[in-house]
């Protein structure tokens, strides 16, 4: 919706250099705010035990995501990760 | 108009995790098949749509959604102002239906020096924009599909899928310090307040990181 409010050429908005750096960032922000929990946070409370698979699977995703690049190779190996460790424990 | 489409085509194929993801976790969340077409239909915006159905489906209030949407949304105000004077001179009907396309994708592809000039340009934009919308929302309409015909398979780590997506998205971008920097300060934030149950929590920890990121770029220059 955003979109094409700004682009109507009447709006005399014009965006300071400030205001577009700080918005720079809420991609990764916004992004990593919502999957940490995912990775942490299990039936209400912290989890950070070994047990947890979330965290294993969150791991081997960053590794892979770090090394690739790659959205496959993250979902790849992160949900190796997640689903051996959820049959192991 | 089908040059456009099938330039476009790899990235159209690129998104469809996104898309079936997207469609299998609003189902997940409580949403009917078509609330969920509807999200991708109207919104047709892939981290719009999965923050949105996070945050409904844990009763955020209304205002902290629409903040939300328009945080996430703010890069594509910065394209607005970017294609702006190469689009003033058309007509609003032109104007509004490639507004409403944009997406990064198409963004990527209008950088050229010529973009949007000419009618025949025009029409490949159309083509490219047009062409991804329809996929995504194929994608959509198949993870919609998956979850109602497959109930039990789907269940399993859903809420996995969309943590790894995000980290796909997040991490290869972390390419500067300042990024490092609001990533981790997200991060940490959003575990504090989850360990004192601050509902607001999401939004702050990604306000905090903004700021984070954005204060450690002043800093250094």
């Amino acid at each position: 919706m955003t979109r094409y409010l700004f682009l109507e050429e009447k709006l005399p908005l014009r965006l300071g250099p400030n205001i577009s750096q700080l918005l720079s960032f809420s991609g990764p922000a916004v992004l990593t705010a919502i999957f940490i929990p995912i990775l942490f946070f299990n039936n209400n409370s912290i989890d950070i035990s070994i047990s947890n698979a979330y965290l294993w699977g969150g791991v081997g995703a960053i590794a892979a995501a770090y090394k690739t690049k790659n959205v496959y190779w993250t979902i790849a190996c992160g949900g190796i990760l997640f689903i051996g460790v959820g049959i192991y424990f | 108009m089908i040059r456009g489409a099938a330039d476009m085509l790899p990235l159209s194929l690129a998104v469809l995790p996104f898309g079936v993801l997207f469609g299998s976790l609003a189902i997940q969340k409580g949403f009917t098949w078509l609330e969920g077409q509807l999200f991708s239909v109207i919104i047709f915006s892939g981290a719009v749509q999965l923050v949105t159905v996070e945050l409904v489906a844990e009763n955020t209030p209304f205002v902290a959604l629409l903040f939300m949407a328009l945080v996430v949304s703010s890069r594509h105000f910065l394209y607005g102002l970017r294609l702006r004077d190469r689009l003033s001179t058309q007509s609003v009907r032109w104007r509004i239906g490639l507004g409403f396309l944009m997406t990064d994708e198409l963004f990527a592809f209008s950088n050229h020096r010529r973009s949007y000039a000419s009618k025949y340009r025009l029409y490949y934009a159309l083509g490219a924009g047009g062409s991804f919308y329809v996929a995504w929302n194929i994608w959509t309409a198949m993870g919609i599909f998956a979850v109602v015909a497959l109930p039990d398979l789907s269940n399993l780590g859903l809420d996995f899928a969309v943590a790894a997506v995000f980290i796909a998205l997040v991490i290869p971008e972390v390419k500067t310090v300042p990024t490092l920097v609001c990533v981790l300060a997200s991060a940490t934030s959003s575990l504090l307040f989850l360990f004192y149950g601050f509902e607001l929590g999401l939004i702050a920890s990604a306000g905090i990181g903004m700021l984070c990121g954005y204060g450690m770029q002043r800093v250094r220059s």
